[in-house]
């Protein structure tokens, strides 16, 4: 029997291991065991009174909180029949902006690249290229300062309640933010220039894409859950057609549709199924760099990554100058029993919310469903669709091209795990 | 000079909190030099703590160590013996003092006119929960006093 073990996966969030088992030179199994101990945020949110849960989600994720901020308010406020403010409709969506900025120049510049440039490290990347990590590092700041303006602090904002924000944020504060703004949109389109000519592997897999749509925006908080199978899935009804399992080798849920396929969430998704729906600077970035639609190749997200780049850029800058708040910051809540679903797009992928909460706003029931969950068995069923390459590569690149492959989906594995090895074990 | 105190660690990892305890310790043991330097407090600042490096002269982090020396024992290290302590893991939540400084050299030149000072407090028990443990509670008025001496050196 041989074994053939490799050290810890850097740049992927959480804790977990690949194993690959052949027989007769063919794969026959393919593992992707994640053991970052469970957390339990789903039960220590009950009993809870509902403007705490938007700040306890937020520390599920350092680097998506916002993600987990929206979905919780959009599900509170489902259940309490309220409708937020155009204002503040805008004011969350700006805070998005900022956090798939910060979110997408880490992941392209300093997790997924070095990949690329075969390099191990972003610190070794930026030995060779200083500059690139400098840009990367100052776009992703930009992204932070956004957040910090809005929610008082760059990682875990704390702005942000049911109904609305505590308060509005200062208006100098965001118009300040303009000029880097600006810096960081001709930055991201250059983004989308050097992207293309990064050496992706090869890997076309034939995905079931699925976002959230709206019609009239690029969907983030908005909309119905759209799939590339044509199916529409209202928010309410997502449990109806995608369902989450235990599987014994891992502390995450798995997820599938309700036809028993895997699908996709995440940038490939969101770009795939609603590219008509960006600004006019990333339509822009798209016809002439001549992107062709839909990329089915997972280690191109980084492409979808930078495309998004430029339209959160434009959109936070349009945001930003139309930005005149009046009037309270936040509803009066009419507390009821009641229950609520909502969904975001995290920049990882679709983030869907349940609650349910009694007569005085206490929260009797959770239900969180993060994207990485749901990509799970698509990364193992895309690593069985690569098994072929790898089976037949040196150790060191076959460890690496999986690996890449798995980073490439930006997975948060516990929104908290933090290294993956890799076994191949030969059972001839 | 312009001088910055960074406290850091996770409050909730027991004995990672011993920076944070620490600078907290030393702004009420020693107000008048706490006037006259800036403070922050970051529990996991990550590649966030190049911004709280810029714009001063000196920096001194004060942060919870990992190291085979007993538990309690005070380190003072400046930028070159930090770059010892890199472990190369990177995650996009775990990059750490060493690697994130690492990173600053290559990528911000500025940091270089810096004079960066870490104080690490080897730290006995990391696992989840409030305290530190009593070898590392111990060794905070140490850690407090080489913190006033080495901001007096400076100012």
């Amino acid at each position: 029997m041989k074994t053939i073990e490799v050290p810890a996966l850097a740049r992927v969030e959480g804790e977990g291991g690949l194993y690959i088992g052949l027989k007769d030179g063919q794969v026959v199994e393919i593992r992707l065991d994640i053991y970052e101990p469970p957390r339990f945020f789903e039960g220590f949110l009950v009993g809870r009174y509902l403007q705490e849960v938007p700040d306890i989600t937020a520390r599920i994720c350092g680097i998506c909180p916002v993600a987990y901020q929206m979905s919780s308010v959009a599900a509170l406020e489902k259940a309490l029949d309220v409708e937020v403010s155009p204002q503040v409709y805008a004011l969350r969506r700006l805070m998005y902006c900022g956090e798939y900025i910060e979110s997408h120049a880490l992941h392209i510049y300093l997790l997924q690249a070095p990949d690329l440039l075969g390099q191990p490290s972003a610190l070794d990347l930026a030995a060779i290229a200083p500059e690139v990590v400098k840009n990367a590092l100052r776009m992703k700041k930009i992204g932070n300062e956004v957040l910090k303006a809005i929610g008082g602090r760059s990682v875990h904002p704390v702005n942000a309640c049911v109904g609305g924000f505590y308060r509005w944020p200062e208006n100098t504060a965001l118009q300040a933010l303009i000029p880097e703004l600006e810096w960081g949109l001709e930055a991201a389109k250059e983004t989308v220039r050097w992207s293309l000519t990064l050496p992706y592997p090869e890997l076309e897999i034939d995905y079931e894409f699925v976002a959230l749509h709206h019609p009239e925006e690029y969907a983030v908080m908005h909309g119905e859950v759209l799939s590339s199978k044509g199916h529409k899935t209202a928010v309410a009804d997502f449990e109806m057609r995608y369902f989450e399992e235990h599987v014994q080798r891992s502390n995450a849920l798995h997820s599938h549709t309700s036809y028993g396929s895997t699908y996709l969430v995440g940038p490939l998704s969101r770009l795939n199924l609603n590219h008509e729906q960006l600004l006019p600077e990333a339509q822009k970035a798209l016809e002439e760099n001549k992107i062709k639609l839909p990329i089915k190749n997972p280690y191109r997200s980084l492409i979808a990554r930078a495309v998004e780049l430029v339209h959160f850029y434009a959109e936070a800058i349009q945001i930003i100058k139309a930005y005149q708040p009046e009037g309270p910051a936040h509803l009066a809540l009419n507390l009821k029993a009641g229950e609520g679903a909502g969904a975001s797009e995290a920049p990882r992928g679709l983030l869907y919310h349940r609650y349910k909460i009694d007569e005085n706003g206490r929260v009797t029931f959770a239900k969180i469903t993060p994207p990485t969950a749901q990509n799970l068995p698509r990364i193992e069923a895309d690593l069985f669709a690569l098994a072929p390459q790898i089976v037949e590569m040196p150790q060191e690149q076959a460890t690496l091209t999986a690996e890449h492959l798995v980073r490439s989906y930006d997975p948060c594995i516990s929104c908290a795990t933090h290294f993956l090895k890799l076994k191949i074990e030969n059972r001839e | 000079m312009k001088i910055r105190v960074i406290g850091t660690g996770q409050s909730l990892r027991g004995d990672d909190a011993a920076g944070l305890e620490a600078v907290k310790l030393w702004q009420v043991r020693h107000p008048e030099s706490a006037a006259r330097v800036q403070v922050e407090l970051s529990e996991l600042p990550g590649l966030g703590l190049l911004d709280l490096l810029e714009g001063v002269e000196a920096a001194i982090i004060v942060d919870a160590v990992q190291d085979t020396t007993s538990a309690g024992n005070v380190l003072c290290l400046g930028m070159d013996e930090l770059a010892g302590f890199i472990p190369g893991s990177g995650s996009a939540h775990g990059w750490g003092v060493a690697e994130t400084l690492q990173l600053g050299k290559a990528v911000a030149p500025a940091l270089e006119k810096c004079r960066i000072t870490l104080i690490g407090i080897v730290g006995k028990d990391f696992r989840m929960g409030t305290g530190l443990s009593p070898e590392v509670r111990k060794a905070l008025t140490r850690v407090v006093e080489m913190l006033e001496s080495e901001i007096q050196s400076l100012l």
